[in-house]
Protein backbone atom coordinates (compact mmCIF):
# COMPACT_ATOMS: atom_id res chain seq x y z
CA UNK A 1 0.00 0.00 0.00
CA UNK A 2 1.06 3.49 -0.79
CA UNK A 3 0.95 5.63 2.49
CA UNK A 4 1.60 9.14 1.58
CA UNK A 5 3.98 10.39 4.15
CA UNK A 6 3.30 14.37 5.19
CA UNK A 7 5.64 17.02 3.18
CA UNK A 8 7.45 19.79 4.65
CA UNK A 9 6.05 22.41 4.70
CA UNK A 10 7.48 26.31 5.77
CA UNK A 11 6.09 27.63 8.28
CA UNK A 12 6.93 30.91 7.31
CA UNK A 13 5.90 31.33 3.94
CA UNK A 14 2.84 34.31 3.15
CA UNK A 15 0.02 32.25 3.09
CA UNK A 16 -3.57 33.12 1.66
CA UNK A 17 -5.87 32.01 4.39
CA UNK A 18 -8.70 29.99 2.51
CA UNK A 19 -11.22 29.08 5.79
CA UNK A 20 -11.90 32.41 7.62
CA UNK A 21 -14.95 32.41 10.68
CA UNK A 22 -16.67 34.98 12.18
CA UNK A 23 -17.26 35.31 16.06
CA UNK A 24 -20.16 37.27 16.60
CA UNK A 25 -20.19 39.03 13.30
CA UNK A 26 -16.34 39.74 13.42
CA UNK A 27 -14.64 38.48 10.84
CA UNK A 28 -11.24 36.16 11.50
CA UNK A 29 -9.24 35.12 8.56
CA UNK A 30 -8.86 32.06 10.31
CA UNK A 31 -10.23 30.21 13.71
CA UNK A 32 -7.42 30.24 15.22
CA UNK A 33 -6.03 33.18 18.04
CA UNK A 34 -3.98 33.22 20.84
CA UNK A 35 -5.37 32.79 25.03
CA UNK A 36 -5.50 35.41 26.94
CA UNK A 37 -2.13 35.56 29.25
CA UNK A 38 0.21 33.74 27.28
CA UNK A 39 0.47 36.51 24.26
CA UNK A 40 2.74 39.24 24.83
CA UNK A 41 3.07 41.14 21.52
CA UNK A 42 7.16 42.54 22.87
CA UNK A 43 7.32 38.86 22.95
CA UNK A 44 5.75 36.62 20.40
CA UNK A 45 6.63 39.55 17.79
CA UNK A 46 10.02 38.21 17.62
CA UNK A 47 9.01 34.60 16.22
CA UNK A 48 6.14 35.22 13.72
CA UNK A 49 4.02 38.04 12.09
CA UNK A 50 0.90 37.45 14.58
CA UNK A 51 -1.47 39.38 12.03
CA UNK A 52 -1.40 36.27 10.28
CA UNK A 53 -3.22 34.30 13.41
CA UNK A 54 -7.59 34.92 13.56
CA UNK A 55 -7.17 37.18 16.47
CA UNK A 56 -4.64 38.05 18.79
CA UNK A 57 -5.82 38.03 22.49
CA UNK A 58 -4.16 39.78 24.57
CA UNK A 59 -2.89 40.06 28.23
CA UNK A 60 -6.00 41.12 31.07
CA UNK A 61 -5.77 44.42 31.81
CA UNK A 62 -6.74 46.12 34.85
CA UNK A 63 -7.36 49.79 35.60
CA UNK A 64 -3.90 50.60 37.10
CA UNK A 65 -0.86 48.53 36.72
CA UNK A 66 -0.72 44.86 39.15
CA UNK A 67 2.26 43.50 40.15
CA UNK A 68 0.94 39.78 40.14
CA UNK A 69 2.01 37.69 42.97
CA UNK A 70 5.66 37.24 44.51
CA UNK A 71 7.63 34.07 44.55
CA UNK A 72 7.36 31.00 42.65
CA UNK A 73 4.76 31.63 40.08
CA UNK A 74 4.81 27.83 38.38
CA UNK A 75 5.18 24.59 38.28
CA UNK A 76 4.78 21.49 35.93
CA UNK A 77 2.34 19.12 35.68
CA UNK A 78 2.03 15.77 33.72
CA UNK A 79 1.75 17.30 30.14
CA UNK A 80 1.09 20.62 31.73
CA UNK A 81 1.92 23.64 33.33
CA UNK A 82 0.57 25.39 36.60
CA UNK A 83 0.93 29.22 36.48
CA UNK A 84 -0.24 31.41 39.27
CA UNK A 85 0.92 34.95 37.57
CA UNK A 86 -1.94 36.57 39.00
CA UNK A 87 -2.75 39.07 36.31
CA UNK A 88 0.33 41.57 36.40
CA UNK A 89 -0.07 43.89 33.70
CA UNK A 90 0.94 47.57 33.05
CA UNK A 91 -2.24 48.64 33.08
CA UNK A 92 -5.35 49.67 30.35
CA UNK A 93 -3.95 53.02 29.70
CA UNK A 94 -0.19 51.80 28.91
CA UNK A 95 -2.13 49.25 27.02
CA UNK A 96 -3.83 51.61 24.99
CA UNK A 97 -0.83 53.66 24.42
CA UNK A 98 1.36 50.84 23.39
CA UNK A 99 0.38 47.17 22.62
CA UNK A 100 -2.92 48.04 21.40
CA UNK A 101 -1.36 50.60 18.98
CA UNK A 102 1.21 48.37 17.38
CA UNK A 103 -1.24 45.00 17.36
CA UNK A 104 -3.53 47.58 15.35
CA UNK A 105 -0.46 49.25 13.36
CA UNK A 106 0.43 45.55 12.10
CA UNK A 107 -3.80 45.17 11.04
CA UNK A 108 -3.99 42.39 13.80
CA UNK A 109 -7.63 41.54 15.27
CA UNK A 110 -7.07 42.68 18.51
CA UNK A 111 -9.76 40.85 21.32
CA UNK A 112 -8.80 42.82 24.63
CA UNK A 113 -8.92 40.93 28.09
CA UNK A 114 -10.51 42.95 30.29
CA UNK A 115 -9.53 41.98 34.20
CA UNK A 116 -10.76 44.11 37.46
CA UNK A 117 -10.59 43.03 41.29
CA UNK A 118 -14.29 44.49 41.72
CA UNK A 119 -17.33 45.59 39.24
CA UNK A 120 -15.80 49.16 39.35
CA UNK A 121 -12.60 48.14 37.93
CA UNK A 122 -13.82 46.10 35.03
CA UNK A 123 -16.51 48.97 34.13
CA UNK A 124 -13.86 51.69 34.30
CA UNK A 125 -11.58 49.10 31.90
CA UNK A 126 -14.34 48.48 29.27
CA UNK A 127 -15.35 52.49 29.29
CA UNK A 128 -11.63 53.25 28.08
CA UNK A 129 -11.64 50.24 25.65
CA UNK A 130 -15.25 51.27 24.46
CA UNK A 131 -12.89 54.09 22.82
CA UNK A 132 -10.04 52.17 21.68
CA UNK A 133 -9.22 50.00 18.50
CA UNK A 134 -9.74 46.87 20.34
CA UNK A 135 -12.03 44.77 17.50
CA UNK A 136 -13.57 42.91 20.61
CA UNK A 137 -13.46 42.73 24.27
CA UNK A 138 -12.89 39.50 26.66
CA UNK A 139 -13.88 39.85 29.99
CA UNK A 140 -12.33 37.70 32.67
CA UNK A 141 -14.48 36.76 35.15
CA UNK A 142 -12.60 33.18 35.66
CA UNK A 143 -8.89 33.74 36.71
CA UNK A 144 -7.82 31.71 39.68
CA UNK A 145 -4.84 33.55 40.95
CA UNK A 146 -6.09 36.56 42.13
CA UNK A 147 -8.16 37.17 45.36
CA UNK A 148 -10.93 39.42 44.55
CA UNK A 149 -12.47 39.59 41.05
CA UNK A 150 -11.52 36.62 38.45
CA UNK A 151 -12.89 33.22 39.24
CA UNK A 152 -15.18 34.83 42.47
CA UNK A 153 -17.15 36.44 39.77
CA UNK A 154 -17.56 33.73 37.04
CA UNK A 155 -18.48 30.96 39.76
CA UNK A 156 -21.58 33.13 41.01
CA UNK A 157 -24.22 33.49 38.51
CA UNK A 158 -26.00 36.44 40.67
CA UNK A 159 -22.32 38.11 40.55
CA UNK A 160 -21.77 37.31 37.26
CA UNK A 161 -25.13 38.74 35.91
CA UNK A 162 -24.75 42.00 37.58
CA UNK A 163 -21.38 42.58 36.27
CA UNK A 164 -22.09 41.80 32.32
CA UNK A 165 -25.68 44.19 32.91
CA UNK A 166 -23.52 46.67 33.46
CA UNK A 167 -20.98 46.59 31.24
CA UNK A 168 -23.38 45.73 28.29
CA UNK A 169 -24.64 49.25 28.98
CA UNK A 170 -21.00 50.59 28.91
CA UNK A 171 -20.03 49.32 25.57
CA UNK A 172 -20.90 48.38 22.00
CA UNK A 173 -17.86 46.38 21.42
CA UNK A 174 -18.34 42.76 20.87
CA UNK A 175 -18.14 41.40 24.45
CA UNK A 176 -16.83 37.89 25.10
CA UNK A 177 -17.13 36.30 28.47
CA UNK A 178 -14.43 33.55 29.72
CA UNK A 179 -15.85 31.15 31.55
CA UNK A 180 -13.72 29.19 34.62
CA UNK A 181 -14.51 25.35 34.56
CA UNK A 182 -14.33 25.19 38.27
CA UNK A 183 -17.57 24.72 38.28
CA UNK A 184 -19.76 22.37 39.16
CA UNK A 185 -22.34 23.21 35.97
CA UNK A 186 -20.62 25.48 33.24
CA UNK A 187 -23.86 26.11 31.89
CA UNK A 188 -24.97 28.04 34.46
CA UNK A 189 -22.55 30.40 34.38
CA UNK A 190 -22.63 30.54 30.69
CA UNK A 191 -26.31 31.04 30.57
CA UNK A 192 -26.19 33.88 33.16
CA UNK A 193 -23.11 35.71 31.02
CA UNK A 194 -25.69 35.10 27.75
CA UNK A 195 -28.38 36.14 29.42
CA UNK A 196 -26.85 39.58 30.55
CA UNK A 197 -25.69 40.32 27.44
CA UNK A 198 -22.68 38.48 26.26
CA UNK A 199 -21.99 38.00 22.54
CA UNK A 200 -19.69 35.18 23.07
CA UNK A 201 -18.33 32.97 25.10
CA UNK A 202 -15.02 31.64 25.90
CA UNK A 203 -14.00 28.45 27.38
CA UNK A 204 -12.71 27.35 29.61
CA UNK A 205 -10.05 29.26 31.33
CA UNK A 206 -7.58 27.17 33.88
CA UNK A 207 -8.02 24.46 36.25
CA UNK A 208 -6.92 24.98 39.78
CA UNK A 209 -4.08 22.80 40.65
CA UNK A 210 -1.41 22.91 42.62
CA UNK A 211 2.38 20.76 43.14
CA UNK A 212 4.33 19.52 46.32
CA UNK A 213 7.70 19.79 47.11
CA UNK A 214 8.42 16.32 48.37
CA UNK A 215 11.62 17.13 49.84
CA UNK A 216 10.42 20.12 51.74
CA UNK A 217 6.49 18.64 52.14
CA UNK A 218 5.51 22.49 51.09
CA UNK A 219 4.22 23.92 47.64
CA UNK A 220 6.04 24.76 44.75
CA UNK A 221 4.21 27.52 44.19
CA UNK A 222 4.02 30.37 46.39
CA UNK A 223 0.73 31.25 45.91
CA UNK A 224 0.07 27.51 46.77
CA UNK A 225 -2.92 27.27 44.09
CA UNK A 226 -2.88 27.99 40.43
CA UNK A 227 -4.42 27.46 37.08
CA UNK A 228 -3.76 24.40 35.26
CA UNK A 229 -3.41 24.24 31.64
CA UNK A 230 -1.43 22.51 28.55
CA UNK A 231 -2.64 19.27 26.45
CA UNK A 232 -3.95 17.43 29.98
CA UNK A 233 -6.87 19.39 29.93
CA UNK A 234 -8.09 18.92 26.42
CA UNK A 235 -10.68 16.53 27.25
CA UNK A 236 -12.32 18.55 30.17
CA UNK A 237 -12.45 21.72 27.55
CA UNK A 238 -14.02 19.53 24.88
CA UNK A 239 -16.49 18.45 27.29
CA UNK A 240 -17.71 21.83 28.83
CA UNK A 241 -17.62 23.50 24.53
CA UNK A 242 -20.35 20.52 24.35
CA UNK A 243 -22.13 20.83 27.07
CA UNK A 244 -22.40 24.71 26.88
CA UNK A 245 -23.15 24.48 22.73
CA UNK A 246 -26.32 22.01 23.71
CA UNK A 247 -27.29 24.85 26.39
CA UNK A 248 -27.24 27.71 24.06
CA UNK A 249 -27.15 26.66 20.48
CA UNK A 250 -26.69 29.82 18.57
CA UNK A 251 -24.05 31.62 20.98
CA UNK A 252 -20.92 32.32 19.13
CA UNK A 253 -18.42 30.05 21.11
CA UNK A 254 -14.45 30.32 21.61
CA UNK A 255 -13.02 26.65 22.37
CA UNK A 256 -9.95 26.92 24.50
CA UNK A 257 -8.09 24.36 26.19
CA UNK A 258 -5.26 22.31 25.55
CA UNK A 259 -4.82 22.57 21.64
CA UNK A 260 -1.47 21.93 20.33
CA UNK A 261 -2.52 20.38 17.03
CA UNK A 262 -4.89 21.56 14.39
CA UNK A 263 -6.62 18.28 14.76
CA UNK A 264 -7.00 19.68 18.09
CA UNK A 265 -8.80 22.56 16.76
CA UNK A 266 -10.75 20.75 14.85
CA UNK A 267 -12.13 18.52 17.56
CA UNK A 268 -12.72 21.37 19.20
CA UNK A 269 -14.99 23.15 16.35
CA UNK A 270 -16.87 19.69 15.68
CA UNK A 271 -17.88 20.60 19.47
CA UNK A 272 -19.43 22.90 18.21
CA UNK A 273 -17.11 26.25 18.65
CA UNK A 274 -16.58 29.28 16.19
CA UNK A 275 -13.28 29.39 16.84
CA UNK A 276 -10.28 28.15 19.03
CA UNK A 277 -7.83 29.70 20.96
CA UNK A 278 -3.66 28.12 21.53
CA UNK A 279 -2.36 29.13 25.40
CA UNK A 280 0.00 26.92 27.10
CA UNK A 281 1.09 25.60 24.13
CA UNK A 282 2.63 28.89 23.10
CA UNK A 283 5.03 28.60 26.04
CA UNK A 284 6.77 25.90 24.89
CA UNK A 285 6.89 26.65 21.44
CA UNK A 286 6.44 30.00 20.32
CA UNK A 287 5.46 29.83 17.12
CA UNK A 288 2.87 27.23 18.17
CA UNK A 289 -0.28 29.37 17.21
CA UNK A 290 0.59 29.95 13.79
CA UNK A 291 1.24 26.54 13.54
CA UNK A 292 -2.12 25.14 14.74
CA UNK A 293 -3.83 27.72 12.15
CA UNK A 294 -1.75 26.36 9.29
CA UNK A 295 -2.30 22.60 9.93
CA UNK A 296 -6.24 23.61 10.82
CA UNK A 297 -6.33 25.69 7.03
CA UNK A 298 -5.26 22.20 5.62
CA UNK A 299 -7.62 20.08 7.64
CA UNK A 300 -10.59 22.17 6.91
CA UNK A 301 -10.07 21.88 2.53
CA UNK A 302 -11.02 17.95 3.52
CA UNK A 303 -14.10 19.07 5.21
CA UNK A 304 -15.98 21.80 3.22
CA UNK A 305 -19.17 21.44 4.71
CA UNK A 306 -17.51 22.51 8.21
CA UNK A 307 -15.65 25.10 6.55
CA UNK A 308 -18.78 26.52 4.76
CA UNK A 309 -20.82 26.51 8.55
CA UNK A 310 -17.94 28.53 10.09
CA UNK A 311 -17.19 30.88 7.00
CA UNK A 312 -20.54 31.93 7.59
CA UNK A 313 -20.66 32.69 11.41
CA UNK A 314 -22.13 29.28 11.97
CA UNK A 315 -21.13 25.82 13.88
CA UNK A 316 -21.02 22.04 13.27
CA UNK A 317 -23.46 21.46 16.02
CA UNK B 1 -7.62 12.96 0.41
CA UNK B 2 -4.42 14.63 0.62
CA UNK B 3 -1.70 13.96 3.10
CA UNK B 4 -1.61 17.01 5.60
CA UNK B 5 1.66 19.01 5.40
CA UNK B 6 4.20 18.83 8.28
CA UNK B 7 5.10 22.23 9.90
CA UNK B 8 8.31 21.87 11.68
CA UNK B 9 9.58 25.21 11.70
CA UNK B 10 13.63 25.41 11.08
CA UNK B 11 16.29 27.69 12.27
CA UNK B 12 16.96 28.59 8.57
CA UNK B 13 13.49 29.05 7.62
CA UNK B 14 12.88 31.39 10.63
CA UNK B 15 16.03 33.40 9.16
CA UNK B 16 15.47 33.60 5.71
CA UNK B 17 11.69 35.45 7.43
CA UNK B 18 13.75 37.51 9.60
CA UNK B 19 12.52 35.88 12.54
CA UNK B 20 13.97 34.31 15.98
CA UNK B 21 14.14 30.54 15.36
CA UNK B 22 11.58 28.81 17.64
CA UNK B 23 12.03 25.52 19.23
CA UNK B 24 13.90 23.27 16.90
CA UNK B 25 15.73 19.96 16.77
CA UNK B 26 19.48 19.19 17.73
CA UNK B 27 21.83 16.62 17.26
CA UNK B 28 23.46 15.88 20.42
CA UNK B 29 27.27 15.21 20.16
CA UNK B 30 28.40 14.70 23.34
CA UNK B 31 27.67 14.11 27.39
CA UNK B 32 29.93 13.55 29.55
CA UNK B 33 29.29 13.48 33.25
CA UNK B 34 31.84 16.25 35.33
CA UNK B 35 31.01 14.71 38.80
CA UNK B 36 27.90 12.76 40.81
CA UNK B 37 24.92 14.20 39.08
CA UNK B 38 26.58 16.77 37.08
CA UNK B 39 26.69 16.53 33.29
CA UNK B 40 28.23 18.35 29.92
CA UNK B 41 25.85 18.33 26.84
CA UNK B 42 27.40 19.45 23.67
CA UNK B 43 25.05 19.76 21.01
CA UNK B 44 25.30 20.78 16.89
CA UNK B 45 23.48 24.45 16.31
CA UNK B 46 25.14 26.95 14.14
CA UNK B 47 22.73 29.45 15.15
CA UNK B 48 23.12 29.74 19.18
CA UNK B 49 26.93 28.58 18.71
CA UNK B 50 27.61 31.51 16.77
CA UNK B 51 25.34 34.11 18.72
CA UNK B 52 25.23 33.23 22.52
CA UNK B 53 26.69 35.63 24.54
CA UNK B 54 27.85 34.82 28.40
CA UNK B 55 24.54 34.58 30.65
CA UNK B 56 22.68 33.84 27.79
CA UNK B 57 21.10 30.02 28.53
CA UNK B 58 18.98 27.78 26.24
CA UNK B 59 15.72 25.62 27.15
CA UNK B 60 16.15 22.56 26.48
CA UNK B 61 13.15 20.13 25.90
CA UNK B 62 11.89 16.82 26.94
CA UNK B 63 11.73 14.16 24.39
CA UNK B 64 8.67 13.10 26.73
CA UNK B 65 5.53 14.83 25.83
CA UNK B 66 4.80 14.45 29.67
CA UNK B 67 7.17 17.19 30.45
CA UNK B 68 6.32 20.10 28.19
CA UNK B 69 8.31 22.99 29.87
CA UNK B 70 11.83 23.94 28.69
CA UNK B 71 14.78 23.46 31.31
CA UNK B 72 16.69 26.95 31.03
CA UNK B 73 20.75 26.33 31.23
CA UNK B 74 23.09 29.03 30.76
CA UNK B 75 25.33 28.10 27.51
CA UNK B 76 28.97 27.00 28.92
CA UNK B 77 31.04 27.03 26.06
CA UNK B 78 30.86 27.39 22.21
CA UNK B 79 33.17 25.51 19.66
CA UNK B 80 32.44 26.10 16.33
CA UNK B 81 28.79 25.03 15.56
CA UNK B 82 28.63 23.15 19.08
CA UNK B 83 27.34 24.31 22.04
CA UNK B 84 28.35 23.01 25.67
CA UNK B 85 25.85 23.25 28.73
CA UNK B 86 26.80 21.84 32.21
CA UNK B 87 23.32 20.68 34.49
CA UNK B 88 23.01 18.91 37.62
CA UNK B 89 20.25 16.48 37.67
CA UNK B 90 17.39 17.75 40.15
CA UNK B 91 14.16 16.07 38.89
CA UNK B 92 13.44 14.06 35.99
CA UNK B 93 13.66 16.20 32.87
CA UNK B 94 17.61 16.93 33.82
CA UNK B 95 17.68 13.17 34.70
CA UNK B 96 16.67 12.55 31.30
CA UNK B 97 19.12 14.97 29.70
CA UNK B 98 21.95 12.96 31.90
CA UNK B 99 20.80 9.84 29.68
CA UNK B 100 21.73 11.08 26.48
CA UNK B 101 23.91 9.92 23.97
CA UNK B 102 26.11 11.55 20.59
CA UNK B 103 23.44 10.61 17.73
CA UNK B 104 20.65 10.95 19.69
CA UNK B 105 18.16 14.43 18.80
CA UNK B 106 16.77 16.90 21.20
CA UNK B 107 15.05 20.03 20.76
CA UNK B 108 16.17 23.50 21.69
CA UNK B 109 15.57 27.26 21.65
CA UNK B 110 17.87 30.54 22.06
CA UNK B 111 20.14 32.00 22.95
CA UNK B 112 17.76 33.57 25.49
CA UNK B 113 18.08 36.37 27.55
CA UNK B 114 20.12 39.43 28.39
CA UNK B 115 24.03 39.08 28.57
CA UNK B 116 26.66 40.51 31.16
CA UNK B 117 27.97 43.69 29.74
CA UNK B 118 31.74 43.14 28.92
CA UNK B 119 32.29 46.34 26.99
CA UNK B 120 34.22 48.27 29.47
CA UNK B 121 38.29 47.49 29.90
CA UNK B 122 38.59 45.59 33.17
CA UNK B 123 39.37 42.62 34.49
CA UNK B 124 36.16 41.10 35.12
CA UNK B 125 36.24 38.87 37.83
CA UNK B 126 33.78 35.81 37.65
CA UNK B 127 32.43 34.86 41.05
CA UNK B 128 30.00 31.62 40.95
CA UNK B 129 29.32 29.18 42.92
CA UNK B 130 28.13 25.75 41.88
CA UNK B 131 25.71 25.25 39.37
CA UNK B 132 26.41 29.23 38.61
CA UNK B 133 29.45 28.15 37.27
CA UNK B 134 28.56 27.24 33.58
CA UNK B 135 27.54 30.70 32.30
CA UNK B 136 30.89 31.99 33.84
CA UNK B 137 32.97 29.93 31.72
CA UNK B 138 31.42 30.79 28.77
CA UNK B 139 32.04 34.63 30.16
CA UNK B 140 35.73 33.59 30.33
CA UNK B 141 35.42 32.41 27.00
CA UNK B 142 33.85 35.49 25.73
CA UNK B 143 36.28 37.86 27.39
CA UNK B 144 39.91 36.01 25.97
CA UNK B 145 38.68 37.10 22.99
CA UNK B 146 38.54 40.82 24.27
CA UNK B 147 41.51 42.72 23.47
CA UNK B 148 40.59 45.07 26.40
CA UNK B 149 39.50 43.04 29.00
CA UNK B 150 41.39 39.95 31.09
CA UNK B 151 38.99 38.20 33.71
CA UNK B 152 39.80 36.13 37.04
CA UNK B 153 37.97 33.50 37.85
CA UNK B 154 36.71 33.12 41.60
CA UNK B 155 34.56 29.54 41.86
CA UNK B 156 33.10 27.65 44.69
CA UNK B 157 32.51 24.01 44.61
CA UNK B 158 30.54 21.69 47.29
CA UNK B 159 33.32 19.23 46.64
CA UNK B 160 34.22 18.08 43.01
CA UNK B 161 35.62 21.40 40.72
CA UNK B 162 34.35 20.38 37.60
CA UNK B 163 34.48 23.96 36.36
CA UNK B 164 37.96 23.96 36.87
CA UNK B 165 39.74 22.77 33.53
CA UNK B 166 37.16 24.46 31.47
CA UNK B 167 37.68 27.54 32.67
CA UNK B 168 41.12 27.05 33.02
CA UNK B 169 41.01 27.29 29.16
CA UNK B 170 40.38 30.86 28.92
CA UNK B 171 41.04 32.64 31.90
CA UNK B 172 43.70 34.76 32.95
CA UNK B 173 43.44 33.63 36.35
CA UNK B 174 41.65 30.82 37.77
CA UNK B 175 41.26 30.48 42.08
CA UNK B 176 38.83 27.99 43.31
CA UNK B 177 37.68 26.84 46.66
CA UNK B 178 35.15 24.06 47.96
CA UNK B 179 33.37 23.98 51.22
CA UNK B 180 35.62 22.15 53.38
CA UNK B 181 37.69 25.48 52.98
CA UNK B 182 35.45 28.01 52.65
CA UNK B 183 33.48 29.85 49.89
CA UNK B 184 34.01 32.42 47.52
CA UNK B 185 33.80 35.30 49.82
CA UNK B 186 37.12 33.61 51.62
CA UNK B 187 38.58 33.54 47.89
CA UNK B 188 37.67 37.18 47.12
CA UNK B 189 39.25 38.68 51.07
CA UNK B 190 42.16 36.41 49.73
CA UNK B 191 42.66 38.49 46.06
CA UNK B 192 41.59 41.78 47.67
CA UNK B 193 44.76 43.54 47.09
CA UNK B 194 45.81 41.94 44.20
CA UNK B 195 42.10 42.87 42.86
CA UNK B 196 41.91 46.32 43.37
CA UNK B 197 45.74 47.18 42.74
CA UNK B 198 45.55 45.72 39.02
CA UNK B 199 46.40 47.22 36.20
CA UNK B 200 42.76 47.19 35.24
CA UNK B 201 39.29 48.52 37.27
CA UNK B 202 37.46 45.07 38.96
CA UNK B 203 34.23 44.06 37.70
CA UNK B 204 32.09 41.41 39.11
CA UNK B 205 29.99 38.96 36.73
CA UNK B 206 28.58 36.65 39.25
CA UNK B 207 26.04 33.83 39.07
CA UNK B 208 24.98 31.35 41.91
CA UNK B 209 22.79 30.84 44.63
CA UNK B 210 21.02 33.37 45.83
CA UNK B 211 22.93 33.83 49.59
CA UNK B 212 26.10 33.97 47.92
CA UNK B 213 24.77 36.25 44.63
CA UNK B 214 23.83 38.66 47.89
CA UNK B 215 27.06 38.20 49.85
CA UNK B 216 28.76 38.87 46.63
CA UNK B 217 26.82 41.94 45.86
CA UNK B 218 27.28 43.43 49.69
CA UNK B 219 31.27 42.40 49.30
CA UNK B 220 31.74 44.49 46.00
CA UNK B 221 29.09 47.93 47.46
CA UNK B 222 31.40 47.85 50.27
CA UNK B 223 34.44 48.21 47.78
CA UNK B 224 32.58 50.48 45.20
CA UNK B 225 33.15 47.56 42.69
CA UNK B 226 30.14 46.98 39.86
CA UNK B 227 28.39 43.73 40.24
CA UNK B 228 26.13 42.16 37.75
CA UNK B 229 24.39 39.14 38.84
CA UNK B 230 22.82 36.37 36.76
CA UNK B 231 19.58 35.24 38.60
CA UNK B 232 17.93 32.03 38.34
CA UNK B 233 14.25 31.99 39.41
CA UNK B 234 11.36 28.90 38.11
CA UNK B 235 10.65 29.55 34.85
CA UNK B 236 7.93 29.11 31.67
CA UNK B 237 8.32 30.08 28.17
CA UNK B 238 11.92 31.75 28.62
CA UNK B 239 11.39 34.44 26.01
CA UNK B 240 9.25 36.66 27.82
CA UNK B 241 5.82 35.80 26.82
CA UNK B 242 4.46 34.33 30.27
CA UNK B 243 5.28 36.18 33.05
CA UNK B 244 6.15 33.59 35.54
CA UNK B 245 9.61 33.74 35.97
CA UNK B 246 9.68 37.08 38.10
CA UNK B 247 12.28 39.16 40.60
CA UNK B 248 11.11 42.05 42.77
CA UNK B 249 14.20 44.84 41.63
CA UNK B 250 13.95 48.51 42.82
CA UNK B 251 12.13 48.89 39.19
CA UNK B 252 9.51 46.63 40.00
CA UNK B 253 8.51 43.38 39.77
CA UNK B 254 10.72 41.79 36.74
CA UNK B 255 11.01 38.90 34.22
CA UNK B 256 14.41 37.25 34.64
CA UNK B 257 13.97 35.62 31.42
CA UNK B 258 13.94 38.48 29.46
CA UNK B 259 14.50 41.54 31.63
CA UNK B 260 17.83 40.15 32.95
CA UNK B 261 18.68 37.32 33.97
CA UNK B 262 21.64 40.01 34.18
CA UNK B 263 20.50 42.65 36.69
CA UNK B 264 22.97 44.96 38.70
CA UNK B 265 22.87 44.86 42.15
CA UNK B 266 21.71 48.91 41.91
CA UNK B 267 18.83 47.37 39.94
CA UNK B 268 18.37 44.46 43.07
CA UNK B 269 19.00 46.80 45.74
CA UNK B 270 21.63 44.44 46.96
CA UNK B 271 24.32 45.45 49.22
CA UNK B 272 23.16 48.98 49.34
Amino acid sequence: MNVEQPQHANLYEQHEWKHPTQVAGVPWKNPVATASGTFQYAAVRWFYDVSQLGAVTTKGVSPVPWEGNPGVRTAEGPSSNINAVGLQNPGVDHYLEDDLLKLKAINATVIANVAGHCDDDYAEVVAKLNDSPADMLEINVSCPNVSAGGMSVGTDPVALSRLITRLRKITDKKMIVKLTPNVTDITVPARAAVESGADALSLINTLLGMRINIRTGEPVITHVTGGVSGPAVLPVGLAAVWRVRAALPTIPIIGIGGIDSGEKALEYLYAGANAIEVGAAALFEPTAPLRVARELDDLLDDRPELADKLAKGETWR
Amino acid sequence: MTAAATFMPTVTEAREAGFFPSRHTVEVVDNRKLADGVYRLTFRDEYIAGHAKPAQFVDVYSNDPTRLMPRPFGVAEVDGDEVSLMFAVVGKGTAEFAGLHAGDTIRVMGPLGNSFGTKQAANYVLVAGGLGVPPLVRAAQYIAGLEHASSTAVFGYRNVRFGDEYVGRYADKVYSIDESEGNVITLLDRIENELMTGDKKPIILSCGPLPMMKAVAAWAAKRGIEAQLSLEQRMGCGYGTCVLCTVDTVEGRLKVCSDGPVFTREQLGWGE
